[in-house]
């Protein structure tokens, strides 16, 4: 049964060869296990190799807003209200027009809130990929979450593709080689493997075993966790073999025992932050853990962060200017944590380790709606962060914005899909073989091409 | 499919089973006690006692400071949180009152039509999410006076329904300040529309996307468009502000008034009274009614079969197990629609007396939300709720701000209930947090924080949760099996959880007293893997 082709079978794999594993009994595998997470301090790839840390920016960014066709005159027909343009004070892109699907250059700017954004632009360490998206888009939020977060369109999602890429390429790796800062897990990291090396926690604080000192108690309750779970037993590995339900619960509990440990070792290690200037907000407070986190050296090499809100809907822009609104705060929270997290990674010398990509479910339609926002809609603008990023560049074409129309599925088209920009992320800058590739993204079509998006 | 299951399969096993579904499991004696009543009344009894709904509670009282118009204390920023914290508290208080199939019902539809009370309004928040609460919270304790659900507001907006029925429900939910504020209504109007609510009363409220469960046609993008059409032009006056006439007296003496008239109305002049369709291949309303207005589009819904396998499918998944076959949906569906017309307590007792409510694949297959696991643990313990502060810290923990779903489709479970309680931090969290009840043991959520209200810490009876003529060492078999009971049953502990059990209440006890022993044994006992399921 494919459930049973876990991290143990990779483990064993690792030390005993392929076959091994089938005809293991379940204590051993166990012990191997066991062995795996107390070795999880020995330096590996994730203390000192590449990072990629998934932004996402949930409820469907209006990119059109974001990296503005300031001079494109269905942009400015179909917002009247709601348009940003050189009055606003926009970041305009003067090096280079963005190429477009209508043959025509399209001269864009950046919102004016994205000032960070437009230095990494100018210093060559931020890339712009434009009309990204997949085939047959959904307008559902959750759907088109599901298939960017599974990497499958239009199919039933079964799993994850960081979680496909742990399973297939995190050969005996550490329990927290993913690691997602927020209370509820992302379909993301799901994995077919019965243990995902990756965990999801709010505050590291809180993601430890508390017990009180002063009641006495010669051991700790670690201990006895692990021993009650079945972690440090010979002959017993506390998973169910009946119900699926509870060996899923099982295995949760001990994914928790393994990883805390690390977490809370790594945040030790991490100590204080080197960049004092750190906004006051929860995507600030998610990447100031996570650059604790790589400071520390913690064995992870895929970082989750998370802002919501971007379901613009209404006062995406407010009645008196598009200075102003829903969208407006948004990309100010975005550029000044993400801002202050560029200026920790600097700080830290870990800047040509980290690329960050950012995405949305989907963009928004071009026509404003009734209430000084935008509806749902489908190819939208996806920004690549890093020292080692092949920056200042502009990856696929900007949309042709006469494609939409106010009532149907019809939204700008996309040029470049979202798998392109997976595989390339994983290929060009985690090393993954392309051999590799149709294990991770299974689906057909199979034959993306990366892009040359590392220097 | 469907059959009743015979009388002769009862047991205290399904008992059991039943209790914990269509409420939060009972102590020893109480399941011994409904198994006695399902064996010597008929199973059929035993359902119809767990479907009972009193008066007393569909009139737990609001906060007192709910029954004025304006905050009494003011809309100032640091009441806010005040409000939002006695709103935590209120909402876990109905929840542990004595009426669990309702309770567990208005934590359905708590999930099902999400508001977000940022969203709901700036002055006017807690009163609106409040009234919001109340109309699921009617809808959850069903028809109890056997006649027309009198809509809280002016009746002349809504057609005619029940409380507890689920087409009356979306109305009045369509008719809502909380809705109206979520999903954009009020901004929604004729020729200027915005289709955040049209799309998501198809997506999420009524028919569902996908062939999971469902292989009747997915609407359209142009049936998205036609529903936010029909929806246009419904406003809602300000709490603050709304006309004279309207303002609401609170009867000298009257703990419970009944609600203020309505804050929303029908602004003609901006709403589409065009005749519309097709809508999902309909031409007029079921009844041959040409489709205009927003009740004409649910007319039309909840004639088809997407929209009863689509709520069949969510009431089975949260009631028994995370993936029912298709046939089985469409069994369920038929009841829902054509045998009871969507009246939610007749179909909910087909499926608890069902023959596959009680399968291998049902019993103990479900991972406890966090109100569940929340609600069951007081329960058992036989504790009351912690202060407010406290329970706002232990929701937030377990990743369930009742006021803050994470989406509009609530907290949503793409891999089936419970998994998405279960992230690693959550896990970690409950398997602390009973520490809290058992030892006091705050610093399970208080790290770092200033606030510290959480001494009133309700303590457990520990004589009713461990006999004192069971605490020496040679009952401890005994003991043990008790405590299963309680907290565990249907569920066997493994040799080896036994034997360390076994070692760490007998090193404690003779080390600390046999008090500490039992605290120290249910602490453990309530922390395993087995305690998350039921």
């Amino acid at each position: 049964m494919n459930t049973k082709l876990n991290r143990r079978d990779f483990v064993s794999k690792s030390i005993w060869g392929a076959t091994a594993s089938m005809t293991l009994p379940g204590f051993i595998q166990q012990t191997l296990f066991n062995l795996d997470a107390r070795a999880q301090s020995l330096p590996s790839q994730g203390g000192d190799g590449p990072i990629i840390l998934l932004m996402e920016m949930a409820g469907g960014n209006d990119t059109l807003n974001t990296l503005i066709p300031y001079t494109n005159s269905i942009y400015r027909g179909a917002r009247p209200e709601i348009r940003l343009g050189t009055e606003h004070n926009i970041l305009q892109i003067t090096d280079q027009d963005g190429p477009s699907v209508t043959g025509k250059n399209e001269p864009l700017a950046l919102h004016p809130n994205l000032t960070r954004f437009k230095e990494m632009w100018d210093d060559g360490e931020l890339g712009i990929i434009n009309g990204v998206g997949y085939p047959n888009p959904n307008l559902s939020h959750f759907k088109s979450f599901d298939y960017w977060h599974s990497a499958e369109p239009n199919g039933v999602p079964k799993d994850g593709w960081i979680g496909r890429y742990l399973d297939n390429q995190c050969d005996g790796c550490g329990a927290t080689t993913g690691i997602y800062i927020n209370r509820r897990p992302t379909f993301a990291f799901k994995s077919n493997a019965a243990t995902s090396p990756s965990v999801t926690f709010q505050n590291p604080q809180f993601f430890n075993w508390r017990d009180k000192q002063i009641l006495g108690r010669e051991k700790s309750l670690e201990g006895l966790y692990r021993n009650l779970i079945g972690l440090d037993h010979e002959t017993d590995d506390g998973v169910s073999e009946e119900n699926d339900t509870l060996a899923y619960v099982q295995r949760s509990a001990h994914s928790a025992m393994i990883s805390t440990e690390s977490v809370q070792l790594a945040m030790e290690r991490g100590g204080n932050l080197i960049n004092p200037d750190w906004p006051s907000n929860g995507l600030a407070n998610s990447l100031k853990i996570i650059a604790q986190l790589i400071k520390g050296r913690s064995d992870t090499s895929v970082y989750y962060a998370r802002q919501g809100g971007y379901d613009t809907h209404n006062n995406q822009v407010l009645e008196d200017g598009p200075l102003s609104g829903r969208h407006f705060d948004l990309l100010q929270t975005l550029n000044g944590a993400l801002g202050a997290f560029v200026d920790e990674m600097k700080a830290q010398g870990n800047w040509d380790r980290v690329v960050i990509l950012t995405f949305s479910e989907f963009g928004r339609k071009v026509i404003q709606n009734g209430s000084y926002g935008t509806d749902h809609g489908a190819a939208e603008t996806l920004f690549l962060m890093g020292g080692q990023v092949a920056g200042n560049q502009y990856y696929g074409l900007y949309p042709d914005l006469a494609e939409d129309a106010r009532v149907s599925r019809n939204s700008m088209q996309y040029n470049v899909d979202f798998r392109t920009v997976y595989r390339s992320v994983l290929e060009k800058w985690m090393g993954v073989p392309p051999s590799a590739m149709s294990a991770i993204f299974p689906s057909p079509p199979r034959d993306f091409q990366p892009l040359d998006i590392i220097r | 499919m469907l059959n009743p299951l015979p009388q002769e399969s009862w047991s205290r096993r399904n008992a059991t089973h039943l209790l914990q579904r269509a409420g939060y499991g009972g102590s020893p004696e109480e399941q011994e006690a409904f198994y006695q009543l399902g064996k010597e009344q008929g199973i059929e009894a035993a359902v119809d006692s767990l479907l009972e709904t009193s008066e007393d509670w569909s009139s737990l009282p609001w906060p007192d400071w709910m029954q004025s118009e304006v905050d009494p204390n003011g809309e100032t920023f640091g009441n806010q949180g005040v409000r939002r914290r006695e709103y935590v508290r209120w909402y876990f208080k109905v929840l542990l009152g004595s009426q669990p199939l309702a309770s567990k019902l208005l934590k359905f539809f708590i999930d099902h039509f999400a508001v977000d009370s940022a969203t709901v309004g700036q002055y006017y928040r807690w009163i609106g999410m409040f009234r919001y609460t109340e109309t699921l919270r009617r809808h959850a304790a069903g028809n109890l006076a056997g006649e027309d659900a009198p809509f809280a507001g002016d009746e002349r907006l809504v057609p005619p329904g029940h409380y507890g029925n689920f087409k009356t429900l979306v109305n009045h939910v369509s008719w809502s300040l909380g809705m109206i504020r979520t999903l954009d209504l009020y901004r929604s109007n004729r020729g200027n529309v915005n289709e955040n609510f049209g799309r998501e009363l198809l997506e999420l409220f009524a028919m569902g996307i996908g062939d999971e469960y469902s292989d009747d046609p997915e609407y359209t993008e142009e049936d998205v468009a036609v529903a936010a059409d029909a929806f246009t032009g419904r406003k809602f006056y300000n709490f603050r502000y709304y006309p004279d006439e309207n303002r609401y007296n609170n009867p000298a003496g009257n703990q419970n008034p009944p609600l203020p008239p309505a804050s929303v109305w029908q602004n003609r002049g901006s709403q589409d009274r065009n005749t519309k369709g097709p809508f999902y291949g309909y031409e007029t309303t079921p009844e041959g009614n040409p489709i205009i207005d927003g009740d004409d589009i649910i007319d039309v819904i909840f004639d088809t079969d997407r929209c009863a396998k689509h709520l069949s499918w969510k009431l089975w998944r949260y009631f028994a197990s995370p993936k029912p076959s298709k046939e089985l949906v469409a069994a369920l569906a038929s009841k829902l629609r054509d045998d009871h017309g969507y009246e939610i307590r007749p179909f909910l007792k087909d499926l608890f007396l069902s023959e596959e409510f009680y399968d291998e694949s049902v019993v103990n297959a479900q991972i406890k939300d966090a109100g569940d696991y929340f609600v069951c643990l007081a329960n058992q313990l036989g504790v009351t709720l912690p202060t407010r502060d406290a329970m706002e810290d232990v929701m937030q923990q377990l990743g369930y701000e009742v006021h803050l779903p994470p989406s509009i489709a609530g907290w949503p479970e793409p891999e089936g209930p419970g998994n998405t309680w279960l992230a690693t931090g959550a896990m970690v969290f409950r398997m602390n947090m009973p520490s809290v009840f058992t030892h006091h043991n705050y610093e399970v959520f208080t790290t770092g924080r200033t606030r510290n209200s959480m001494d009133d810490f309700p303590d457990v009876d520990w004589n009713v949760i461990a006999p004192k003529e069971l605490r020496r060492i040679e009952k401890f078999p005994l003991l043990l099996e008790n405590l299963r009971q309680r907290f565990i049953p249907n569920r066997e502990l493994r040799k080896s959880q036994v034997r360390t059990l076994l070692d760490r209440y007998s090193s404690v006890s003779d080390e600390l007293g046999e008090l500490e022993g039992v605290r120290e044994l249910v602490r453990l006992v309530l922390a395993l893997p087995e305690y998350q399921t039921q």
